[in-house]
């Protein structure tokens, strides 16, 4: 039987087209003993990296090349010879994409001008195999081009063939069979037409004439082929798989060179600003142990060559810097101390004096890892300080592949198979979540589906099939590629869905996969709010600190943290967090970035938060498995808590290379898509075997590793991040209200909603100052309080609270009230060229109380506004004043809450409290006084509502009185025998068990009871999270 | 003057529940677009499982898991409205239709159906008996006995003093005002009619436009009422229901014969004919089997009008029972009496196609006429269809494919054909489980004509005959 290269074949990133993964398609051709494979995606390099990993693990050939279809000419595929060619394809690509919308592209005759030198081409001919195209495919590709026979059992093959063989002859063009492969077998084509029935936006029957008549388009068996092609056909695409030489391998990488000055390397420019940093981290001198640290990590970069990338980030956090833009930078690389010396972070290696073991590695070769986080608001200022210095053909974002998931899945499924809107988005509710595998019956019949029926059958299946499939390209959230040569030749570069962004074709794993280094410019909205914390801090209280000079291990602060008096926080906010702090109780820094990495999927899964615990309060031996693990275990009490700490395990205990544990790192994230994990389970047995380790401990281990999942938290991202928590923790115990004014005018970010966050500071005694057109400007405010319990200033709730407000609108009235003080309303709108809207809102919102009495007159009052006239003035006729009955004080709590979603009035449970009482209901202070296991009836404002993933259908409801937050634990059952109540209730009523250990409380809700109606119709929306 | 007002709350809900069976199962009627379905009325077996007016329909199934679901149809609503506007006229010739409302003009009625609660008493139990659920109330201006009627049922005001008093306790959100007047009043802390009455009038003028002082005079009788008046339609919609089933064409021609005698009489009444009616067969659980009847001119003779109907319904197939009939008559042209018809002699036989198609057309029915049309599924058992109006589908290829397809492939016998083209190779047709997987060919058999074959996919022989080429 003859050799066959396949040299036309689609994957599944020609997104709604290939109905194969690369590595389907690369499995089927080597079982079918295809000597190379071309993977072709439509102008498209997107999946070539995964097709060239599949390929290495194949052992078969990847030929690179892609498809186009010529807006002026043919369609036609270009294969990649040499390195040339390839740098050719990806700008023509890039050529195409960039003068299209997202998604799409546009090429004509004239962008293939220069003949793509490097790459062969394989002429498509349409039904009639117009002649003029191969013609002129001729003029520009010469002895590179074929003309390519594609059989497919239609109306009349031979008759094709014979057209075919006819034209190449008059025009003098080789002849080489293809296969136009959309799949890797043929029963995947129901899925090849239903993703050709999304692509059309039609039903698979509607479809019926873009519909391929059958499912040829697959890697056929050479026997199969055979029958279709004659042998020299088939030969001749080993000559043209012989030729193509190319291998991504061959990508060489240069970071940009124009950072280092004349005279310098990027080594000496490197250690220069190391030095220089040195002197301003250590005014008094650079301790012994450090200068041998930095020292070390020198050489270690030096020999890697990686000090560009330091160069590079050092550079953009210098101009943020520059900007007084807050940032800090995080990962493995960014915890050592040349970038604490470059300023790249704030976490003092004298501080944490662990975290330099997994700064970079010979062994494992892997690029450094720096994720810099800046103030959310003001990170677009970095990124077009990026493009501006490096010019858009050197910097873009990398791309993040949107994949299909349950949910989506379903929904082009269901619509492709004509089901009506209703039903998809029924279906796609019971979907959420769906893993692929577990059986969906139950939830299909309580949605009132039949899962028997053969169209849910045929849904379920290729639900099953389509989930996983690349969707279409997205932008990354912030990683930058920057490249000393332009981009595109590297790697096609495409427009993003936002103005002005553009993307390479590859994510951050293909990156990864071929040794492209990636800066991550993230927004961080705490970064935001400390920013402006310490901006008020200067300003009104006459402290200049940084995130770096807050003084360090403050009791006090500590003190509220182990409290659990954390709302409005940095990262140790969420109901799980709290409820963990006052078991954990953390004193110092490194406490802090345990309690970060704790409250995460991966150890509650993992099961190692109890253990933790139990050890912390000396309730059970601390003990380790050897003493080679105590080393690593130490800090931790010996539970594994860090992603570094296993692989660090795996390399001690399982005899794993620091290359290998970098594998098990990656197989970790992401052994829920692929799988994969087999390996690592025996080979962790038998290596932990050998060392005399029990089975159990292996198992457990293994579990633990598992667990940890792609939510394995790293100890050098979270030894930043409780940088953060401490900050925001010290600004929020001894600056209250700085710290909510702040905090208030970074919203939107974090857990929870302003209303709960004034709240919060009115409990701790800062007086809150309510929206009022005499004093507000856009952004909340500080003002004096002479008469502060607390000598703090008073919060003055800006514009931005009231809903609908527009900022340019808000400083428009701030300026003109700066020029004279409004007296009445009529001068208010005109001066501040209010119009009817913003006059109507700020009339909801109360802001007007100042100047017209309570709402109902302001009301009357902006009703009474004519528009303005330019020649005659604001002259609103004068008018006798009339008798309004004032608004009762639920009246005004409804208005406050519709405007502002908050109310500085007495707190909506109070005006209902006799009510409530009369209804057997405890307020939440009186829960607190409770004795544990006490059955009691409460109620509440919902506040949150939460159902983790990890957490088995439990729920989680915060509820709101006016004395403070109720945390609920709803369990399932209960959930869903009261669903009404528990989805929609705003006031809800909850019996329940009260549950209060070790100064964490909760409810554990029996009965749930919708109290809405008492409410009227405050809108006290819940935030909540599925 | 005095009016009054018959308030029909649940219109819709009425409209539909009058022709079910009385049932506890929970209904809903939806509206909106596809994409956000709302409830638009409940019936109190849905309310009662917490379903309520304005609910995402979404939301209500995450309730509810069975419950019957009916499209809210304004039109069928309106119908229902000018069918009461219809029987209201015999009480009135003053009949004013306002949202889910009917008013009428009764002081000049009174002397014929009065007094007044003798008069209400037989409202009430026509409605009753209609199906409809209502709320009704009487007072010196139709405004007010709108307003009057959705707050105080059986509420009777004969003076403009009581009208006053009646008037100043309706809390402004039942008052009907114009716009969003009530809800800017309601923040500005007005919350009755009487204490709106009371606010000077050019503030309010300024606020609210000039819309509103006339409104209120318009309630109160200080200014004129300005309505439109019903007046019976030109169309005819006739319609008869039994409480049995019918199962058979036969005894319908009772009812029929019914309908089109009062079709005659109407159409005497008005000197005018009917060249096209419709006759709607309602079932119970299907849409109505509509039969078109057309004549070639304008016709009134009751005898004819029935032999045409008659005609139509005997090749009638009945899909289920029949419980209602309807007739309904639009196009009402002049009579002008003549004498031909289809198969007189003459110059008809040298008719052109077109308008013979289109008197076979008016005469057999509107599916009578079909022509043949390519479809775009691939499967040659679906690919050719029939439609009344025949426009090809784009973008379909043209393959060979055989003039005459049969309904249903059979073996070719006899010896072995030759093979002019193929295999042609299907395998689609998945998505309705009517997958297939077949080689066709073009073949030439013995006796020499085309034929288009098929076999399993990668075998020959077992020949299936699909079709004949011209």
């Amino acid at each position: 039987m003859s050799d066959y290269a396949e040299l036309h074949c689609l994957s599944n990133f020609s997104f709604q087209r290939g109905a194969s993964s690369a590595r389907e398609l690369f499995e089927r051709a080597r079982a079918c003993g295809y000597t190379a494979l071309a993977i072709t995606d439509e102008c498209s390099l997107a999946g070539i990296v995964r097709a060239h990993e599949a390929a290495r693990d194949t052992g078969l050939k990847l030929i690179v090349g892609a498809e186009f279809q010529l807006q002026d000419g043919p369609k036609l595929v270009l294969l990649c010879e040499n390195l040339a060619g390839y740098t050719a394809l990806c700008a023509l690509i890039t050529r195409g994409r960039r003068a299209a919308a997202k998604g799409t592209y546009h090429l004509t005759r004239a962008d293939l001008a220069d003949g793509l030198p490097g790459t062969l081409a394989l002429w498509l001919p349409d039904a009639d195999a117009d002649a003029e195209h191969g013609a002129w495919l001729q003029t520009l590709f010469a002895d590179r081009l074929w003309l390519a026979v594609e059989l497919h059992c239609g109306p009349d093959d031979a008759r094709r063939l014979r057209l075919l063989e006819s034209v190449a002859a008059t025009l003098g063009i080789p002849l080489v069979a293809a296969g136009d492969v959309h799949m890797h077998v043929r029963r995947r084509r129901a899925l090849q037409d239903v993703l050709t029935a999304i692509a059309h936006r039609q039903t698979v029957a509607e479809a019926g004439a873009v519909l391929f008549k059958n499912g040829e388009r697959h890697l056929r068996t050479r026997e199969a082929l055979a029958t279709i092609y004659p042998a020299p056909l088939r030969a001749e695409t080993l000559r043209l798989a012989d030729r193509c030489q190319f291998s991504l391998t061959e990508l060489r990488y240069r970071y940009p060179a124009e950072l280092v000055p004349d005279g310098h390397t990027a080594a000496s420019w490197l250690r220069h600003l190391t030095e220089q940093g040195m002197r301003w981290r250590w005014p008094d001198g650079v301790p012994d142990k450090i200068r041998a640290q930095i020292e070390y990590e020198l050489q270690l970069v030096a020999e890697l060559a990686y000090e560009p990338y330091f160069l590079t980030v050092h550079d953009i956090v210098r101009f943020a810097r520059s900007q007084h833009i807050l940032c800090q930078g995080r990962g493995s690389a960014a915890n050592s101390a040349v970038c604490y010396a470059l300023g790249i972070t704030e976490v003092d290696p004298a501080r944490i004096n662990l975290l330099v073991e997994r700064f970079i590695s010979r062994e494992r070769n892997e690029p450094p890892d720096i994720d810099v986080d800046f103030e959310h608001e003001r990170r677009e200022e970095v990124f077009q300080y990026i493009y501006a210095k490096y010019g858009r053909d050197r910097a873009a974002l990398a791309a993040t592949v949107i994949s299909y998931r349950g949910k989506s899945a379903v929904r082009d499924v269901a619509r492709a198979l004509g089901l009506p809107p209703d039903q998809v988005d029924l279906l796609s509710k019971v979907f959420a979540w769906w893993n692929g595998q577990d059986t969906l019956d139950e939830r299909l019949r309580e949605r009132g589906f039949d899962p028997a029926s053969p169209v849910l059958r045929r849904v379920l299946k290729l639900t099953a099939e389509l989930m996983g499939f690349p969707r279409h390209l997205s932008q990354h959230v912030g990683g930058f590629v920057i490249s000393d040569q332009p981009l595109h030749h590297l790697v096609p570069v495409e427009n993003a869905a936002m103005a002005e962004r553009t993307i390479i074709q590859w994510d951050k794993d293909d990156l990864d996969a071929l040794g492209l280094l990636k800066v991550d410019c993230l927004a961080l909205g705490m970064l935001t709010c400390v920013s402006k914390c310490l901006a008020l801090l200067r300003r009104h209280r006459g402290q200049d600190f940084s995130m770096a000079t807050l003084p360090a291990e403050d009791p006090a602060t500590y003190a509220m943290i182990q409290k659990a008096d954390t709302v409005g926080v940095f990262q140790i906010e969420s109901r799980a967090q709290m409820a963990m702090l006052p078991r954990h109780k953390p004193a110092n820094f490194y406490d802090l970035v345990v309690q970060v990495a704790i409250v995460r999927p991966g150890p509650i899964q993992g099961d190692m938060v109890h253990p933790y615990l139990r050890r912390r309060r000396g309730e059970e031996p601390v003990e380790y498995p050897s003493e080679d693990l105590r080393a690593v275990l130490e800090r931790t009490l010996g539970v594994p808590l860090f992603q570094e700490q296993v692989m660090k395990i795996a390399i001690v205990a399982a005899g794993y290379s620091p290359g290998e544990a970098d594998q098990l790192r990656r197989a970790m994230a992401a052994w829920k898509r692929h799988g994969g994990m087999e390996q690592h389970r025996q080979r962790i047995a038998r290596g932990m075997a050998e060392r005399g380790y029990s089975v159990d401990f292996a198992t457990r281990l293994f579990e633990q590793i598992k667990g940890f999942g792609s939510y394995g938290f790293p100890e050098s991202h979270a030894a930043s991040f409780a940088g953060i928590v401490y900050a925001s923790c010290w600004l929020k115990c001894h600056e209250p209200a700085a710290f909510t004014c702040a905090l208030l005018n970074a919203q939107p970010m974090g857990f929870y909603a302003p209303s709960q966050i004034v709240q919060d500071a009115q409990r701790h005694r800062v007086s809150v100052r309510p929206v009022d057109v005499r004093h507000s400007d856009w952004d909340c405010t500080l003002e004096d309080d002479p008469a502060s319990p607390i000598a703090s200033p008073a919060l003055r709730l800006g514009l931005r609270q009231v809903r609908g407000f527009r900022e340019d609108v808000a400083r428009r009235l701030s300026a003109q009230r700066a020029s004279a003080a409004f007296s009445d309303v009529a001068d208010l709108c005109a001066r501040a060229g209010l119009d009817k809207h913003h006059q109507e809102i700020l009339a909801e919102a109360g802001a007007l109380r100042g100047l017209t009495g309570h709402r109902h007159r302001a009301r009357w009052a902006i009703a009474g506004v004519e528009p303005q006239l330019p020649l005659f003035g604001h002259a609103s006729p004068a008018e006798d004043s009339i008798v309004l009955p004032p608004p009762t004080q639920s009246e005004d709590t409804l208005a406050d809450y519709a405007r502002t979603g908050l109310s500085l009035g007495p707190h909506p449970l109070r005006q209902i409290r006799a009510r409530l009482r009369a209804m057997q209901c405890k307020d939440s202070r009186t829960l607190r006084a409770t004795t544990h296991a006490a059955v009691v009836r409460t109620a509440g404002l919902v506040t949150q509502r939460q159902r983790p993933q990890t957490a088995s259908g439990t729920s989680f409801i915060t509820l709101e009185d006016e004395f403070g937050p109720i945390n609920v634990i709803v369990w399932r059952d209960v959930a869903e025998r009261q669903r009404q109540a528990f989805l929609e209730a705003r006031l809800l009523g909850v019996d329940g068990r009260w549950e209060h250990v070790d100064g964490v409380s909760h409810l554990i809700a029996h009965r749930l009871l919708d109290m809405s109606a008492l409410l009227g119709t405050l809108d006290s929306r819940s935030r909540d999270f599925h | 003057m005095l009016w009054a007002c018959l308030l029909l709350p649940h219109l819709a809900l009425d409209g539909v529940l009058r022709r079910r069976p009385a049932s506890d199962t929970p209904l809903v009627l939806v509206s909106g677009s596809a994409q956000a379905r709302t409830l638009f009325a409940v019936n109190a077996a849905a309310r009662a499982a917490g379903l309520y007016r304005g609910q995402r329909l979404t939301a209500a199934q995450a309730l509810l898991g069975q419950f019957d679901v009916v499209a809210y149809d304004a039109e069928a609503s309106a119908r229902w409205h000018r069918l009461l506007a219809a029987w209201a006229y015999r009480y009135s010739a003053n009949v004013v239709l306002l949202p889910h409302a009917i008013v009428l003009e009764v002081s000049k009625s009174l002397g014929l159906f009065g007094p007044w609660p003798r008069f209400e008493a037989r409202l009430r139990e026509d409605l009753a008996a209609l199906g409809f659920r209502h709320r009704i109330a009487m007072a010196p201006t139709a405004q007010a006995a709108y307003v009057l009627a959705g707050v105080h049922d059986g509420l009777a005001v004969s003076t403009d003093d009581t009208l006053q008093q009646a008037l100043a306790a309706v809390a402004l959100r039942h008052a009907r005002l114009p716009g969003d007047a009530a809800s800017a009043l309601a923040a500005m802390g007005i919350r009755t009619l009487g204490q709106l009455l009371r606010l000077p009038r050019n503030g309010l003028q300024r606020r609210f436009g000039v819309g509103l002082l006339e409104y209120l005079d318009r309630l109160t009788g200080a200014g004129p009422e300005l309505m439109k008046e019903y007046r019976p339609p030109d169309t005819l919609d006739l319609r008869m229901e039994w409480t049995h089933e019918i199962e058979h064409v036969e005894p319908l021609m009772f009812p029929l014969r019914r309908l089109v005698g009062d079709l005659a009489a109407y159409l005497a009444g008005r000197d005018g004919g009917v060249q096209r009616f419709v006759i709607e067969l309602e079932h119970r659980d299907a849409p109505p089997t509509r039969v078109v009847v057309g004549l070639l001119g304008a016709e009134r003779e009751a005898a004819l009008l029935f032999d045409c109907a008659r005609g139509r319904l005997e090749r009638q197939q009945l899909p289920q029972p029949v419980v209602a009939m309807r007739l309904l008559a639009r196009e009402l042209p002049p009579f002008v009496p003549a004498g031909r018809d289809l198969f007189d002699t003459a110059p008809a036989h040298a008719m052109p196609l077109e308008q013979l198609r289109e008197r076979l057309r008016a005469r057999l029915g509107e599916r009578a006429i079909a022509q043949w049309r390519r479809t775009i599924d691939p499967r040659p058992e679906h690919a050719q269809t029939t439609a009344v109006q025949a426009s090809a589908p784009t973008g379909i290829d043209t393959l060979p494919r055989p003039t005459w397809l049969l309904d249903r492939p059979t073996p070719l016998r006899g010896p072995a054909p030759t093979i002019l083209a193929g295999p042609e190779r299907l395998e689609t047709g998945w998505w309705d489980g009517g997958d297939l997987r077949r080689d066709y060919y073009v073949v030439r058999t013995r006796a020499g004509q085309r034929a288009w074959v098929y076999c399993a996919p990668g075998e020959s022989g077992h020949w299936m005959l699909h079709g004949w080429f011209a």
